[in-house]
């Protein structure tokens, strides 16, 4: 009610018949515009059809001619063979004699039994962290006649929920709705009222400095990952439109209240406008190293993709698995590496200058006080952990971006003109040895691994010649000097939020009961070494080969030294219900025969994925069941129940939707996560409850992360089902989570 | 083989009588419950126990009918049921191929010979089932007079208008009227021996067929129920010996008579040795002779009306032997009732010092092989008293129990007469597995506890090909295909413990008798997880979930890293390689990178070669160094790999450089020269 008021007190003259007259025109270019979406829509889908037709037809040819290939009978037709052909016969009388009846064979086709229900669910082999659904995706069906008891559980429901997904769409309009209807308006406004476009201009120019925000804030929501995702506005540029007349966003406010007022959506409309150009290229991304475009630019640029998106546990970019990646711990690096080297590679080497070795020798030096600064610079850069964890999530987000932009800016904007002053300092000395913006920067980012190496530099790069490369180092030194420094602030960027706010999850829950398990976060406080203020000590976890710590570090896990098959209490990775870590436990076996199926050390099955072979068959209890195929001794291991990760608050939403369907895949795995083989799983996840079960479920910390295995309680014979206890866990780490209930109602 | 023959179905047999009995143990219950007070209470009960007991009996009553239309196997197959079985395995030992040779042999040249034994026909009983009522008790009502003539049909000749028929008269005698069979000795049943000169085609008649003829004569006063008086001779020259015995109403006598072929007109012997019982006619009926012969099938209980004759009779019963010698007389075997005729079996308390068998036989016997596996049975044979087996059944958690009694020892849910105490329990053992059975001992019998059996597992152990026949999946025409493999035991020698009923005790320990199947190994159809098609055999090797990287998750995570925005081409595309190069070999350990890092190059060099994107995979290998997973060692040798691969297009350098590039790399190349 206000907005309209609002609205209509800008333009208090025309007010009652011009404010009708758009409000129809609104109106029906809404409704046009609707229509047309809807139209566009439905191409949209019968397309998508089309090309998924094509699609199956394609595989179910490849399936067909696979067919023919395979060395199977043709299944016959007709089971009875003993009774009259003619019998088997269908036929169409007619009533009028003209037509001749018509009598074709009854070709009857055997029944086929009738299979166990199963939702469809995605196969995999590890687990799959997915984040909270903070919208309900769709409305679970629970019949074709709702209950009256269903109603109230939906609703209930829904409250959990910030809203249902699709809810948008339905009752008001999308931003790509609103500019199309700015516009399509904006003809009619074009041939009546020109005079009044002089007054507006004004009035736009005010307003602009305000508009910018919007769009930013969504980016910032958005770069829920480090690095950013694109954002899926697919809207095109128009082309230099003119803000439309005011009338239209008055009308049109008037119509949709809810939307905001004039000026509002004026606002949004400009900001709309504004070409997504900025999100093609966005200030972060470093031009290809390999394309044409190539800067020159610092190390720390040059490699930030990879070393933000690398798991540093999975060995993959954005894995599945840890949605918060460590960068490298660059200082930690074993000094042994950097080994100097004396031999000359050529006659043309660089070593055989004058001076070069002392500069070699000198800038070692140099490079190593700066990563002693570095060590220094860093927690008051990079929001240090312990302050930082109260602060609110969004704020973070906020400073995190704020700060990125601006190092962003002092360590980018200086680098090219700095490039070109350079580039003529070369050209003077020696007009044919062209550095380009590609090969500097791989030179620093070499130079960042190799020091003063510079024949093995000069090997990679490939272009140039050692001395070519000790002459520009030499220039390098003189002129980056102060940025060289300046960079090593740059690096760490945001992100770190999620981390804490779990690990002080953890903390603030500790409190309640000691025997609880905690999710692993590799800890990262560089200053003091691991006491109580550990996260790792405070979780009551081991320090893994992913924390920043020391080596030495007290909370490590020291591994195992067996000879044995490591599957006794004699193995304290065995004792810690920990799966031996390839990298420590050097004398099981669990760190070699990559290759073969056998190993030595029994107690590595989960992390090199050797289940056994499991089958797929309606159950003798209930619905679908498990089936080994060949027989397994006792404590094997059989499978890792595999799934989605989800966080407890998650699980609680899910579970009560699972309960109603009663049936669950919900599996506890620690105190902040839990699987759920609902959508995605492996063949385990139809094993059924039993009281009296042949295979028990155990939680094990596998190089860092929580596992469920699958172990056989008993010898099991080939082709047994497979059952464990849903309750209980030898770690008691598994808190029943939804499946319990469904038990007792069955 | 004559329809008269009756094999009487050890299942069917007994049906009727019992059949009412199984169905009767929650009206029984009930009526034994009736005794306290509250009625509600009796019948929340009985609710309880219908609830335990009903369904499992149900499908027991519904599998037991199944069984009898089409069994599966024979009782008298089972080690514990062997006294079912007539016949004896004891000549398999000495068997020989040739001796079927011997046996034809001896048979054809024994043909003629047949002739010359005798026709040995020991009656056992005439039955005639009339109202017990105005049976008198005297004596000599309880045998009525049999007489057997031969009757020779000889060929027609021309002068004759029919053929001629010759009657020999072979003998009379009193014949046991509705003998109790208990109470039969062996060698008082009357006997008749038919010479063997009177199969001899000596006369002068060829003769074309004999045939028996059996003549009853009851006294009067039997027949009351409404039995016709007229009276017709229909062959009118009987001969007869006595004038008492004739057709004649006025005696008060009824004669019976039936007719049996011996020799058809093809000289075929029609009467083998065995008990036969004769269905007989009063006189006046039918033609003798005539009789017809047609196949019937014994359906549920429903009696067929020729055999209802069996049932209420009047029929003769006798034992048919030929013998050598005519003299032999003790051996031949006491021929009893057909189980069918009474039920009550067990019912017989009389001592038989000298024949060491079971109570009942079954109706058609071996008399030469019968005994032997009765003497072997000997040793474990029931004291023959009567024996009054109690059922206690146990529900609601063993805290309710009713109780049950039978006087003989048929299963009550199959019906089936397992005839011993050790039988019937190994029998609901082992066929009625949905319950306990624990046998208590009983100063009267036995008392056996049933309760349901809460582990009953009622999973398929039999072969998956006998009940998912995959069509044409086991058999093809170009050639051999695989089948699901399974295991059969084809040969078992399980240790027999001695029988005892100590075994059906209730035993403390829950014993886990490791059982072993007969077909082991996969009894069911599996079936694909991911489209629920069923799995064929020769796909059962495959694991479909084999795969680390399905194909879902690689488009994935190259779906997901083309999604930022702040990363370049070049990077995203050694990102997704180097991703899917980790997924698909499943690298774990921080040992496995430099050996990874070397292997990607060997895979994947060709390719990052072909998209230009060497200086990237450079940053790859240096940021992996950073992360301290690989040396500089390993990013020297895979450069070096890759370089390698580049070789042929590297002079012209514009392999992988942008135009402008090239050009002042190759510069630089011309003055390195």
């Amino acid at each position: 009610m206000e907005t309209y008021t609002s609205g209509t007190r800008l333009c208090p003259t025309k007010a009652p018949r011009s404010l009708m007259k758009w409000r129809k025109r609104v109106k029906s270019e809404y409704m046009r515009l609707r229509q047309l979406k809807r139209f566009r829509k439905a191409e949209e889908v019968k397309a998508l059809f089309i090309s998924n037709r094509q699609k199956i037809e394609l595989r179910t040819d490849l399936l067909n001619e696979e067919w023919s290939k395979l060395r199977i009978q043709s299944i016959p037709f007709s089971t009875q063979s003993g009774s009259m052909p003619s019998k088997k016969q269908c036929s169409v009388e007619f009533g009028f004699p003209s037509f001749p009846n018509q009598a074709v064979a009854m070709r009857p086709l055997t029944t086929v039994a009738g299979i166990p229900f199963m939702y469809s669910w995605s196969p995999l082999q590890q687990n799959f962290m997915v984040e909270d659904e903070t919208f309900l995706h769709n409305i679970p069906y629970m019949g074709d006649e709702v209950l009256e008891q269903d109603e109230a559980f939906l609703e209930e429901l829904i409250d959990n929920y910030d809203g249902v997904h699709g809810d948008r769409e339905g009752g008001f309009i999308n931003d790509e709705i609103f500019k199309e209807l700015v516009e399509a308006l904006s003809q009619y406004s074009d041939q009546e009222e020109e005079e009044e476009s002089t007054e507006e201009e004004e009035e736009r120019g005010v307003r602009r400095s305000a508009g910018e925000n919007t769009e930013e804030n969504k980016a910032v929501s958005l770069a829920f990952k480090r690095k950013r995702r694109r954002v899926t506005e697919g809207s095109e540029l128009p082309t230099s439109k003119k803000i439309p007349h005011d009338k239209i966003f008055t009308a049109i406010a008037s119509m949709f209240p809810y939307k905001g007022t004039t000026e509002e959506l004026k606002e949004k409309y400009k900001d709309l406008l504004e070409p997504p150009s900025s999100v093609k290229l966005p200030p972060l991304c470093t031009p290809n190293m390999d394309g044409p475009f190539a800067k020159s630019v610092q190390r720390e640029q040059s490699l930030h993709s990879f070393h933000t998106l690398f798991c540093r546990r999975c060995f993959k970019y954005d894995c599945f698995l840890h949605p918060f990646h460590a960068s490298p711990n660059v200082y930690k690096r074993k000094s042994k590496e950097i080994r100097m080297e004396t031999e000359p590679c050529g006659i043309d080497c660089f070593l055989l200058q004058k001076g070069a070795k002392e500069f070699a020798d000198q800038y070692m030096l140099r490079s190593q006080r700066s990563r002693r600064r570095r060590r220094q610079i860093r927690p008051s850069s990079s929001a240090g952990p312990a302050p930082s964890s109260s602060a609110e999530e969004g704020k973070d987000g906020d400073s995190d971006h704020e700060t990125t932009s601006s190092s962003e800016g002092n360590s980018r904007c200086p680098t090219p003109t700095k490039l070109k002053q350079e580039d003529e300092l070369v050209e003077d000395n020696e007009p044919p040895q062209q550095w380009s913006g590609a090969d500097e920067s791989l030179f620093r980012v070499l130079h960042g691994t190799y020091y003063n190496n510079f024949c093995s530099i000069a090997r990679l790069i490939g272009t140039k010649t050692c001395k070519q490369v000790y002459e520009f180092a030499m220039k390098e030194v003189l002129i980056h000097r102060v940025p060289l420094e300046d960079a090593g602030i740059s690096p760490q960027k945001k992100k770190r939020k999620h981390r804490f706010t779990v690990v002080l999850s953890a903390i603030v829950a500790l409190d309640n009961s000691s025997n609880q398990v905690y999710n692993y976060q590799p800890c990262d406080h560089p200053e003091h070494p691991c006491d109580s203020s550990c996260p790792c000590v405070m979780t009551q976890n081991f320090c893994e080969k992913f924390c920043q710590c020391d080596h030495e570090c007290q909370n490590r896990f020291p591994g195992c030294r067996c000879k044995t098959q490591c599957n006794t209490k004699q193995c304290p990775c065995y004792l810690a219900v920990r799966e031996c870590d390839p990298d420590l436990c050097m004398t099981c076996g669990a760190s070699d025969h990559w290759d073969s199926k056998q190993v030595s050390c029994k107690n590595c099955s989960i992390q090199r994925g050797l289940k056994k072979h499991l089958l797929l068959a309606p159950s003798d209890v209930a619905g679908w069941g498990t089936f080994i195929k060949e027989p397994v001794q006792k404590n094997e291991f059989i499978s890792e129940y595999c799934g989605e990760i989800i966080s407890q608050d998650e699980a609680d939403r899910r579970g009560r939707i699972y309960d109603k369907y009663m049936s669950s895949f919900l599996f506890n795995l620690n105190n902040d996560f839990v699987v759920d083989a609902t959508r995605k799983g492996n063949k385990i996840r139809f094993a059924n409850h039993s009281v009296n079960p042949n295979c028990y479920a155990k939680v094990v910390m596998v190089n860092g992360d929580h596992r469920i295995g699958i172990f056989a309680k008993r010898a099991i014979q080939q082709g047994e089902e497979l059952f464990f206890d849903y309750r209980y866990s030898q770690a008691d780490a598994l808190k029943y989570v939804g499946i319990e209930r469904e038990v007792d109602v069955v | 083989m004559a329809p008269q023959k009756h094999v009487s179905d050890p299942g069917a047999g007994c049906r009727s009588s019992s059949g009412k009995t199984a169905g009767s143990h929650p009206n029984s219950g009930l009526m034994n419950a009736a005794k306290r007070p509250k009625l509600e209470q009796i019948q929340a009960d009985h609710e309880l126990f219908l609830q335990a007991f009903e369904k499992p009996t149900q499908i027991y009553r519904f599998l037991r009918t199944r069984n009898l239309m089409a069994p599966i196997f024979l009782h008298r197959t089972l080690t514990y049921m062997s006294h079912r079985n007539s016949r004896t395995n004891g000549k398999r030992k000495g068997f020989n191929v040739d001796d079927l040779l011997f046996k034809v042999d001896a048979k054809m040249e024994q043909d003629p010979h047949n002739l010359a034994s005798h026709l040995q026909l020991t009656f056992t009983g005439f039955f005639h089932k009339i109202d017990k009522n105005c049976q008198n008790s005297e004596n000599e009502e309880n045998s009525v007079s049999l007489e057997v003539l031969l009757i020779k049909v000889c060929h027609k000749k021309r002068k004759d208008v029919s053929c001629p028929i010759k009657q020999v008269p072979t003998g009379k005698k009193q014949v046991p009227l509705n003998p109790d069979s208990s109470q039969m000795k062996a060698g008082l049943c009357p006997s008749i021996v038919v010479s063997s000169q009177e199969f001899e085609p000596s006369n002068s008649h060829m003769v074309k067929s004999y045939s028996l003829l059996f003549r009853v004569t009851c006294p009067a006063g039997r027949e009351i129920n409404g039995l016709s008086s007229r009276e017709t001779n229909v062959i009118d020259e009987v001969p007869s010996r006595k004038k008492r015995y004739s057709s004649h109403r006025d005696d008060g006598e009824t004669t019976f008579v039936a007719q049996m072929t011996v020799f058809d007109k093809n000289r075929r012997l029609q009467l083998l040795d065995g008990e036969y019982e004769v269905s007989m006619q009063e006189m006046e009926e039918c033609p003798i002779g005539k009789k017809r012969a047609t196949w019937e099938t014994i359906l549920d209980g429903k009696w067929v009306p020729p055999f209802d004759t069996f049932s209420h009779g009047p029929t003769l019963q006798f034992t048919l032997r030929w013998t050598g010698d005519s003299a032999e007389r003790t051996t031949a075997p006491v021929a009893r009732p057909l189980a069918t005729r009474n039920s009550d079996t067990s019912g017989g308390d009389s001592h038989r010092p000298s024949a060491p068998k079971p109570p009942q036989a079954v109706a058609v016997k071996d008399p030469v092989s019968a005994d032997m596996p009765v003497r072997r049975e000997q040793v474990h044979i029931e004291p023959r008293q009567k024996l009054r087996v109690y059922y206690q059944f146990l529900y609601n958690n063993n805290t309710r129990q009713q109780t049950e009694a039978r006087d003989d020892l048929h299963c009550p849910w199959c019906t089936l007469n397992c005839r011993r105490l050790y039988s019937l329990l190994k029998h609901l053992k082992l066929s009625h597995s949905r319950f306990i059975f624990n046998y208590v001992p009983h100063p009267k019998g036995a008392r056996i506890d049933v309760s349901v059996n809460d582990c009953y597992d009622g999973s398929y152990v039999g072969n998956p090909q006998d009940i998912h026949c995959q069509p044409g999946f086991a058999f093809s025409r170009n050639g051999p295909v695989k089948r699901t493999s399974v295991s059969h035991v084809l040969v078992c020698r399980p240790k027999h413990p001695k029988p005892s009923l100590s075994e059906f005790l209730e035993s403390e320990e829950g014993q886990l008798e490791q059982q072993r199947t007969y077909v082991s190994g996969h009894n069911r159809l599996y079936f694909h997880s991911d489209s629920c098609m069923p799995l064929r055999p020769q796909e059962m090797e495959v694991d479909s979930e084999d795969e680390r990287d399905p194909d879902w998750l690689r488009e994935k995570t190259t779906m997901q890293i083309e999604e930022f925005t702040d990363v370049n081409e070049g990077e995203k595309e050694v990102m997704k390689m180097w991703n899917l190069h980790v997924m698909k070999h499943g690298f774990i350990a921080d040992n496995q990178m430099n050996q990874a890092c070397m292997l990607f190059v060997e895979k994947c060099g060709s390719t990052i070669i072909e998209k230009n994107l060497c200086r990237n995979f450079l940053l790859h290998l240096v940021s992996m160094h950073d992360f301290g997973l690989v040396s500089t060692m390993t990013i020297d040798k895979a450069m070096a790999l890759l370089r390698q691969g580049q070789q042929p297009g590297r002079n012209d350098s514009g392999a992988y450089d942008s135009p402008g590039q090239a050009s002042r790399a190759a510069e630089s190349v011309k003055t390195k020269a």
